[in-house]
Parts: C-alpha cells; sequence; structure tokens
C-alpha cells in the first residue's frame, strides 16, 4: 500500500493521463505486432486462421519468400521505386522551396495551394492518375503527340517498365508538398544577417547558397529524406490501385505484395513474412531519424 | 533568399507569372478529373479534348444517388462516421496524454514516446492480418467499428507527437496560478491548459480525420459488404468494375475530394503547423 501511494506521488500521476492512449496503442498496435511475428513462424491458412493451434512451421516462411522471385521483385522495385522518388521530389521541393521563399507577392497563398495534392485521399490521387496515363483516353498520350514526340499511343500502365514510371510520378506528385514545405520551414531557421554579411563580402548567389544554405539545412535536409524514405518504402494504396502490382508483377512492392499474399491468396504466414521484412527495413532506416531527433531534445 | 526584403516592379509581376504558371501545372490533375467529372462520356473520349465541357453533365452525380448498388452518398456517410469516430476517439486519447507526457517526469517517460514515434513508421501491411484476426474474434469484422478503431491508431500517435509541444510551451506559473485559486491538478489541465492549447487540438483533430478520411487499406480489409464501406474502398471497388467509367468515376473522386476541400480552405493554417511541425503522413 506504502509502495503504491509512493508511486503516485510525485510525477508518476502523468501516467494516470497517458496510460488510456498507450494502452489503446498497445491493444490496437503492439499486441497486432507480435501476433504477425508470431504468424509468420507458423503456417496459418483461410481454415486455421481464426483456430486457437495453428501449425508452427519455423522458418520455413521466411525461407521460402527469399527463394520466391516475385519477392524478389518486389524488394527491387521498393527500392527502385523509393529512390526515384526521393531524388526527384527532393529537388523539385527544394527548388520550389527556395523560389516561393523570395518575398513576392502571391507567395504565400500560391505556395498554400500547392499543399492540396498532398492532402488529397491517396486513392483518389491514384484514379487521377491512372485516368492521366490512359491509353486511349489519358490527356498524356494526346499532349505527346500532338508535339510530335511519339507516333502511336503508349500503354502506360499495361507494359512494365513504364508502368513503373507511372507509378513513380504519381508519387512524387503527392510528395513534393511535403518536400517543399518542411525545406521552406528550414529556410526560414537560416539568420538572415548570414546572407547580409555573405554580399557585403562579395559572395556571389551560387556561393552563398552552397556555402551558407546547404550546410545550415543540413539537419532538416536529414530529417526530409528519412522520413521521405520512410513513407515513401512503405507505400500500399497508391500502388494499389493504380497497377495492383502488374503487369507481370512490375510494379509489385513489399506491401502490395504482402497484401497479395494474405488476403488474394490466403497464404496468411507468407504475406506476413513479407510484411516483417519491410518493417524490418523501416526500424533500420527509422532509428536514424530517432537518433536524429534526439540529438534535437 | 532575398528574404524579408519585398520585391517589386517588374521582377514581382514576373515571379508572381512564373509561381502561376507552376501552380496550373501541379494542380493540373485535380482541375482535370473535375472537368471530366462534368462532362458526358461521349466528350470525354473526344480529341482532341476539350478543356471545359461542351455541354454541362451532370447526370454523373445524379445517377449515383438512384443507383444502388454504388450509391457514393451512402459511401461519403459511412467514411463521415468512420472518420468522425476514429477522430473522437484519437482527440480524446491524445489530449490527456500529451499532457502527461509534457508536464510530467514519469518513470518510463522515454520508451512511450518511443513508442509513440515507431508506431508511425509501421507499415499497414504489417497490421491488418493481426487486426483482421482479432476484428473477427471481437466479432467488429465488417462493422464500421474495426475501420473506426484502426484509423484511430493513425491519428494518436501524431496527435500526441504534436499536440505534447504545445502543452510543453505553456509555462508553468498559469498551472500554479489556476492551483492557488483552488483547481487541483486535474481541473487546471481541464479548465486552463485545454483552452490554450486549442489549436493544438484542432491540428489533431484536422489531422486525425484526413487519415481516416484517405484510409483505405484498413476499410476495404476489414469491412466486405460494400454498402458499408468508405468512400475509398467505394472507388476501389467502382473501378475494378467499371473501369473505363470515368465520369462516373471522376466525379466518385470529386465527392471523395469535397471535405478534404472544405477543411483546406478554412483551416489552411492549421494544415501547414501541422506538416511543419514533424507532421506525416500515415
Amino acid at each position: 500500500m506504502k509502495r503504491i501511494k509512493q508511486f503516485f506521488r510525485y510525477d508518476n500521476v502523468g501516467w494516470l493521463y497517458v496510460f488510456p492512449a498507450f494502452a489503446y496503442m498497445l491493444y490496437f498496435v503492439g499486441y497486432p505486432i507480435l501476433q504477425n511475428i508470431i504468424l509468420s513462424f507458423q503456417d496459418v491458412t483461410m481454415r486455421t486462421l481464426t483456430s486457437p493451434d495453428k501449425p508452427f512451421a519455423g522458418l520455413q516462411n521466411y525461407i521460402e519468400i527469399f527463394q520466391d522471385k516475385v519477392f524478389r521483385t518486389s524488394l527491387t522495385n521498393t527500392l527502385v521505386f523509393t529512390v526515384s522518388c526521393l531524388v526527384v521530389q527532393f529537388l523539385i521541393g527544394f527548388a520550389l522551396a527556395l523560389f516561393f521563399n523570395r518575398n513576392f507577392k502571391i507567395a504565400k497563398p500560391v505556395r498554400g495551394l500547392l499543399m492540396m495534392p498532398w492532402m488529397i485521399p491517396i486513392t483518389v490521387t491514384a484514379l487521377m492518375f491512372k485516368f492521366i496515363f490512359g491509353t486511349d483516353v489519358g490527356i498524356l498520350n494526346y499532349i505527346l503527340s500532338s508535339l510530335g514526340l511519339i507516333k502511336e499511343n503508349i500503354e502506360w500502365l499495361t507494359t512494365p517498365g513504364t508502368a513503373m514510371f507511372a507509378v513513380i510520378c504519381a508519387n512524387v506528385w503527392i510528395g513534393i508538398p511535403f518536400n517543399m514545405i518542411l525545406i521552406s520551414t528550414g529556410l526560414t531557421t537560416i539568420p538572415k544577417e548570414l546572407y547580409e554579411s555573405a554580399s557585403i563580402d562579395g559572395a556571389g548567389k551560387v556561393q552563398t547558397f552552397f556555402k551558407i544554405t546547404l550546410p545550415l539545412l543540413r539537419p532538416t535536409i536529414e530529417s526530409v529524406l528519412i522520413l521521405g524514405f520512410i513513407y515513401t518504402f512503405k507505400v500500399f494504396d497508391l500502388v494499389y490501385v493504380m497497377t495492383g502490382g502488374g503487369p507481370v508483377n512490375s510494379t509489385h512492392m513489399l506491401s502490395t505484395y504482402s497484401y497479395k499474399l494474405s488476403f488474394e491468396m490466403f497464404k496468411y504466414s507468407k504475406g506476413s513474412a513479407v510484411a516483417n521484412v519491410l518493417l524490418i527495413i523501416l526500424l533500420i532506416v527509422g532509428s536514424f531519424y530517432l537518433r536524429a531527433t534526439k540529438e534535437e531534445d | 533568399m532575398d528574404g524579408e526584403k519585398k520585391i517589386s516592379g517588374m521582377k514581382n509581376v514576373f515571379l508572381c507569372i512564373v509561381s502561376l504558371a507552376v501552380m496550373c501545372i501541379l494542380l493540373f490533375p485535380i482541375y482535370w478529373i473535375f472537368v471530366t467529372s462534368l462532362k458526358t462520356e461521349k466528350e470525354i473520349f473526344q480529341i482532341p479534348p476539350t478543356f471545359w465541357p461542351q455541354a454541362l453533365n451532370l447526370k454523373s452525380y445524379a445517377a449515383q444517388v438512384e443507383t444502388g448498388d454504388f450509391n457514393m452518398f451512402q459511401s461519403f456517410a459511412n467514411s463521415f462516421l468512420i472518420s468522425v469516430g476514429a477522430t473522437l476517439i484519437s482527440v480524446v486519447l491524445s489530449v490527456p496524454a500529451s499532457y502527461g507526457i509534457a508536464k510530467f517526469r514519469f518513470k518510463g517517460k522515454k520508451v512511450v514516446l518511443l513508442g509513440f514515434l515507431v508506431t508511425q513508421m509501421l507499415p499497414v501491411a504489417v497490421l491488418l492480418t493481426p487486426m483482421f484476426i482479432m476484428f473477427r474474434n471481437m466479432h467488429m469484422y465488417n462493422t464500421p467499428w474495426a475501420a473506426m478503431l484502426a484509423d484511430a491508431t493513425i491519428g494518436i500517435p501524431f496527435s500526441v507527437l504534436i499536440l505534447k509541444n504545445y502543452f510543453a510551451s505553456i509555462p508553468g506559473d498559469l498551472e500554479e496560478a489556476a492551483r492557488i485559486d483552488g483547481c487541483n491538478r486535474f481541473a487546471a489541465f481541464i479548465r486552463v491548459l485545454i483552452p490554450i492549447a486549442k489549436p493544438g487540438v484542432m491540428v489533431c483533430a484536422i489531422f486525425s480525420f484526413l487519415y481516416a478520411w484517405g484510409d483505405l487499406a484498413y476499410g476495404m480489409t476489414f469491412i466486405l459488404d460494400q454498402q458499408k464501406r468508405p468512400i475509398t474502398a467505394g472507388i476501389f471497388n467502382f473501378m475494378g468494375q467499371y473501369g473505363t467509367k470515368w465520369s462516373y468515376l471522376t466525379a466518385f473522386a470529386i465527392v471523395t475530394i469535397i471535405p478534404v476541400a472544405i477543411i483546406f480552405i478554412f483551416m489552411q493554417k492549421y494544415i501547414i503547423s501541422g506538416m511543419t511541425s514533424g507532421a506525416v503522413k500515415g
């Protein structure tokens, strides 16, 4: 009794406030993660899904997925997709942030409007780009052919290489505002005096950019890239709606392949194993972010 | 990079024009589906494409009300119910939790914080199957509850991490003053601190709503019947069945964007603040 009293003296009362949210997350997220790990070491199918005893499979699922060609393709696809998106959206986002950082009249409202793509439900974005990249109905083919760049309509979403290009374009469209706004905020933290004294010293624009802007933005750039990696690497809705992983698995990501294994082929355990591989990669990258935020505190 | 200096004259005009051009290019896809939703199916396939409908066609919207199978207004209502529920759960749980983290030095605080940070990184694929089993066992599978409870797990960590900064920035004196006036700590939290942190609470509510509104994976996995599914899953089903009926599909998409657009127009400052204070999409 005394111990309980002591526990709730001082600041441990804080637990009373934190507990409901913490318990909720533990029950609806923590416990499922544990279940998913267990699931990946079992052999669970449609029949055994809700039964209490599920056959143990050891490492079998993991061995099988690494021998699975589609899994390896998905892993490569996810990497290619993530890196391409990161590079393109970062460069465009950075350029736009610099552009809108200049104090012309409509800079702020226009930049605000450019947030729109980030807020739209991803399912809608996927539909939008499916329409734009459509073979006969798509505006992109029309523009390209009226510019004389193509002779015949390209079947963007049903040809392996171009399908990947299309999903990358759609994801970059979502990612640009995210990069732009975070870099914009980073830019405002750079003291103005630095630029003033640099210009007094006769430094050119290019020089100031490489000697002042870039080095001082380093923490911002790091967190934008790491966060960007995490959110791009776990992409699901966009690809699932736009291509469903096709054609011929050419756009399957780890997440979409895991979903397909679990909810279309009902190989729940294999799907869980794929999801866990995805999780491990994210946690490794995420630990860099956590280290960076810890330094800030 | 010219910072505070106001730009005027020709340069100002030039930059304005460039920025408008950038905006037109980047926002073109949204305009394009909006115009398409107002065209007839025939006009959509017309070459050269029209940039404004020759004859305004509102049938794509009206037809949805009549047909039972893919009633987008029913889906809209489902999504609304699920999103409001998820927002409520998220706000009610996150507000006290973030206050607790910001103002108390309790044992295990670091672990709790780390937990919330990590859940923001989780891929949905990890949670789908175990949650699916869980909701089946709880007899919530195929009910809006499943999607609501699952969607709240996206809003909570985000809200806690954002709000804790708001609470931490409130000076301790204010709380002290309230306690001298006879409030206990809990009453001070309810009557003094929450009103001050209101903008932060708004940010959390808005993002929790938007996360839930945009969710597809939970909605389509945990709810089986089309009549009960959220609007995103409705669009997805519709695409599968009537893949080339673009007039209906784009109308469906526009209806899905409406609440987002309303929030965007009236609450833009909250959105930008949410995005920049470590805001991240789930």
